[in-house]
């Protein structure tokens, strides 16, 4: 009874200050009252991998779970960044993406957070579940999907990506960060045309993002995986009794693949991006994750450009 | 009507008009913090005047009901009934924000029940009938205006720029 207590007169209505003012950065946005940042702190790159003087097999941007909030990697993500740019050395690699700040201002960098940090770390993790809220909630979701669509276009130039060369863009999505990849769609097609490739890794969304304009979403899943499987069941628009929503247009025109990557879990020691989880062939599970992700890029790069054109 | 009362009606129309109005203006750009913050006093005003409306108008409905006049005294609120109101900015909760509005509305009007059945005889469902039709009257009505607002400064905004 105690502990309900607690939550009611605590927690309770810190998340429901949390929930309402996390909406000030897309109003802040939207209003045109502040910026987004572009320039990145010294010392972090703009893209890391293949050199800068050739163009590369695809420009990867990684799109971290709630855990993201500065603009190098988080713990994590880290791990499989650093995976994937081992694998596959002609991707240049984009770890900075902000996904749960329309103005990409890192949380851990502001004042009042970065004292709550120490205090009560786990009101980050809220903070950016919030925002993959405000990022699902109809109301707010074109600015939303606007403003992080802008923020990854800018990171692209700056990583030294032309609009209209071709070049595939992969958004390659954690948890959360697929809410943000779907939505960043369209922005990323008006303003660079490229080619798009969706890849979700645990994802959770909220199937109403427009995905006409990606060519192909390969959803990197497992039944043990349970934070997805909410995402399922809590939107409407992934049921599919709702045929007529985005998520279920895309799964009619053949664009969503599914792959099951059992038996990882969302989180924790045996998720996807474990480095110490083993499969019975001996590869760690973030090897595994690694290793998939890496074939369907090259798979969708072989499929897409002349055999002569293929990098190493 | 008591001036906490009033107090109290003006701050549920501010915290409804917060909920209504920060959401729309996220989507337009230009606008001034002012501007915002004048858009949200004028709002709170017609909100807050709705509310003053809400038991009034389950009054007159239940007037209408009846064949004799009621017995007991005309219905209004008690700054213990409309305090919940001062929650009403929960509309702007991202996702469940218009299902938690919902919830807060059908808890405030479970609250005016009761009085009315008493001040009336109506029997507690009669009274709730009373309550929920003035309740979605009203909210039908101010949404009707809401709409036609938008739809005219939409117009002028053609306008101007032609």
């Amino acid at each position: 009874m105690n502990g309900f207590l607690l939550w009611v007169c605590a927690i309770g209505p810190a998340l429901l200050a949390e929930a309402l003012l996390a909406r000030y950065e897309v109003l802040a946005y939207g209003a045109g009252w502040r910026a987004p940042t572009t320039a990145l702190p010294e010392g972090v790159p703009y893209a890391r991998g293949a050199a800068p003087d050739r163009p590369p097999g695809a420009y990867l941007v990684y799109l971290d779970g709630i855990g993201k909030r500065r603009f190098r990697d988080s713990r994590d993500g880290g791990l499989l960044v650093k995976a994937l740019i081992a694998g596959a050395p002609e991707l240049r690699v984009l770890g900075q993406v902000l996904p749960y700040s329309p103005l990409a201002d890192p949380l851990a960098e502001r004042p009042v957070w970065a004292w709550l940090r120490r205090r009560i770390g786990l009101l980050l993790f809220l903070h950016n579940v919030m925002q993959t809220f405000v990022a699902a909630d109809h109301r707010y979701r074109p600015l939303y999907n606007r403003a992080v669509g802008s923020q990854i276009a800018t990171q692209l130039r700056l990583a030294g990506y032309q609009p209209d060369s071709g070049i595939p863009v992969v958004l390659l999505s954690y948890s959360g960060g697929a809410q943000v990849a779907g939505g960043a769609v369209d922005e990323l097609h008006t303003q660079l045309r490229s080619p798009l490739l969706l890849i979700t890794l645990g994802g959770f969304h909220n199937g109403a993002n427009d995905l006409s304009r990606a060519e192909q979403l390969h959803q990197l899943t497992s039944a043990s995986d349970r934070i997805e499987r909410v995402g399922t069941w809590i939107f409407p628009q992934r049921w599919r009794l709702f045929r007529g929503s985005a998520w279920n247009r895309a799964i009619r025109a053949g664009k969503i693949t599914v792959h099951r990557l059992d038996p990882a879990t969302h989180v924790g020691p045996r998720s996807y991006i474990s480095p110490t989880a083993r499969l019975p062939d001996g590869r760690s599970h973030l090897d595994r994750t690694a290793d998939t992700v890496i074939a369907l890029i090259r798979a969708h790069h072989n499929a897409t450009v002349p055999t002569d054109d293929l990098l190493p | 009507m008591p001036l906490i009362v009033v107090a109290l009606l003006l701050l549920a129309g501010v915290s409804e008009a917060v909920g209504r109005i920060l959401p729309l203006a996220v989507r337009r750009p230009g606008m001034s913090r002012t501007l915002v913050a004048s858009f949200m006093l004028a709002g709170g005003l017609v909100e807050g005047a709705v509310f003053a409306l809400w038991p009034l108008t389950a009054w007159t409905l239940a007037e209408l009901v009846l064949s004799s006049p009621p017995p007991g005294e005309e219905l209004v609120w008690t700054p213990g009934l409309v305090a919940p109101l001062m929650l009403a900015a929960v509309l702007a909760f991202p996702l469940l924000g218009p299902f938690l509005h919902l919830l807060l509305f059908v808890g405030a009007g479970a609250g005016l029940v009761s009085p009315l059945a008493a001040a009336t005889g109506l029997g507690w469902w009669g009274a709730a009938g009373c309550v929920a039709v003035a309740g979605a009257g009203l909210g039908v009505a101010v949404e009707a205006v809401r709409r036609l607002v938008v739809r005219i400064s939409a117009a002028e905004a053609r306008v101007s720029v032609a």
